[in-house]
């Protein structure tokens, strides 16, 4: 949380009892690969972006960002995409998704630049 | 104590939890679990199945070892200085859906991290060694600068 200091934040996750106790957020309900689960949290990630307009969304991944980054391209919401450090040369299928949308592509090991394109920079990891 | 956390991967994970399971009957040493959506049951072992990021920082504290699968839970043990074993999930148990963790395992085994265990009848003789030694966790502030740096560009733009 150190990088957003200054900066109001709230979250879009998945709801658990790790992240029931955040203060500002949106819990959904896990959406793997079911496509109806996906189709409704697009909906209900529109009316999240909508209600907070934020003007920068950073994702650590998973299916979430699909919707999150895919919307925000479309209300010209900036983006930060950060794959996953347990990923060392095996890109996510959500990093490969959202990929063309992100505005900011950052991988956690040097090794994963060379499977994604030109826009992937290293700066680094979840140290 | 001995403390296994499989996080809150939506696979379950029963190789890991019965094999720990079965040793805490035998080892005479206390075994705590979180055991998330693994649907196995331990008998031996106290469990529970979530708990706070606070809670899981807790429990690595108190612990003698950290029993994990290769995530982010290595650094939640590695910042309270106790040693850490992975075993990661395997694609043909159906415990993750590829086998990305054997990778990540044997990339931070060989980077003498963590220690790696990839067959689970191999636990038993890991945790009865004494000398199990904590990696120090060394802070990267890289990727916090980064962000920061990105965020305030395009707050400004």
């Amino acid at each position: 949380m150190d990088a957003f200091e200054g900066h109001q934040t709230f979250f879009i996750t998945y709801d658990s009892a790790r992240t029931r106790g955040l203060e500002h957020k949106y819990l959904l309900r896990n959406i793997g690969t079911n496509p109806l689960i996906m189709a409704h949290a697009f909906l209900y990630m529109l009316r999240i972006l909508l209600q907070e307009r934020p003007r920068v969304i950073v994702s650590t991944g998973s299916e979430i960002a699909i919707p999150a980054f895919y919307l925000a391209k479309l209300f010209r919401i900036k983006t930060i995409f950060i794959e996953s450090w347990t990923r060392v040369d095996r890109p996510t299928g959500t990093g490969k998704i959202v990929y063309p949308v992100s505005d900011v592509f950052l991988v956690q090991w040097e090794q994963m630049l060379s499977k994604y394109g030109k826009k992937a920079r290293y700066e680094g990891a979840i140290l | 104590m001995i403390f296994v956390t499989v996080g809150m991967h939506t696979k379950s994970f029963d190789r890991l939890l019965k094999k720990m399971d079965e040793i805490a009957g035998t080892l005479g040493e206390e075994v705590i679990m979180q055991i998330g959506h693994t649907s196995f049951r331990p008998k031996n072992a106290k469990w529970f199945d979530f708990t706070t990021e606070a809670g899981i920082k807790e429990w690595c504290k108190k612990s003698r070892v950290v029993v994990t699968q290769p995530a982010l839970s290595i650094l939640e043990a590695q910042e309270q200085g106790t040693p850490v074993i992975v075993v990661p999930r395997l694609k043909k148990y159906n415990e993750v859906i590829d086998d990305h963790q054997l990778d990540f395992a044997r990339h931070l085994e060989r980077e003498g991290k963590v220690i790696a265990v990839y067959d689970v009848d191999k636990l038993d003789v890991v945790l009865r060694k004494i000398d199990l030694k904590p990696v120090k966790l060394v802070r990267d502030k890289r990727l916090v600068n980064a962000l920061k740096k990105y965020i305030e560009h395009f707050e400004r733009s």
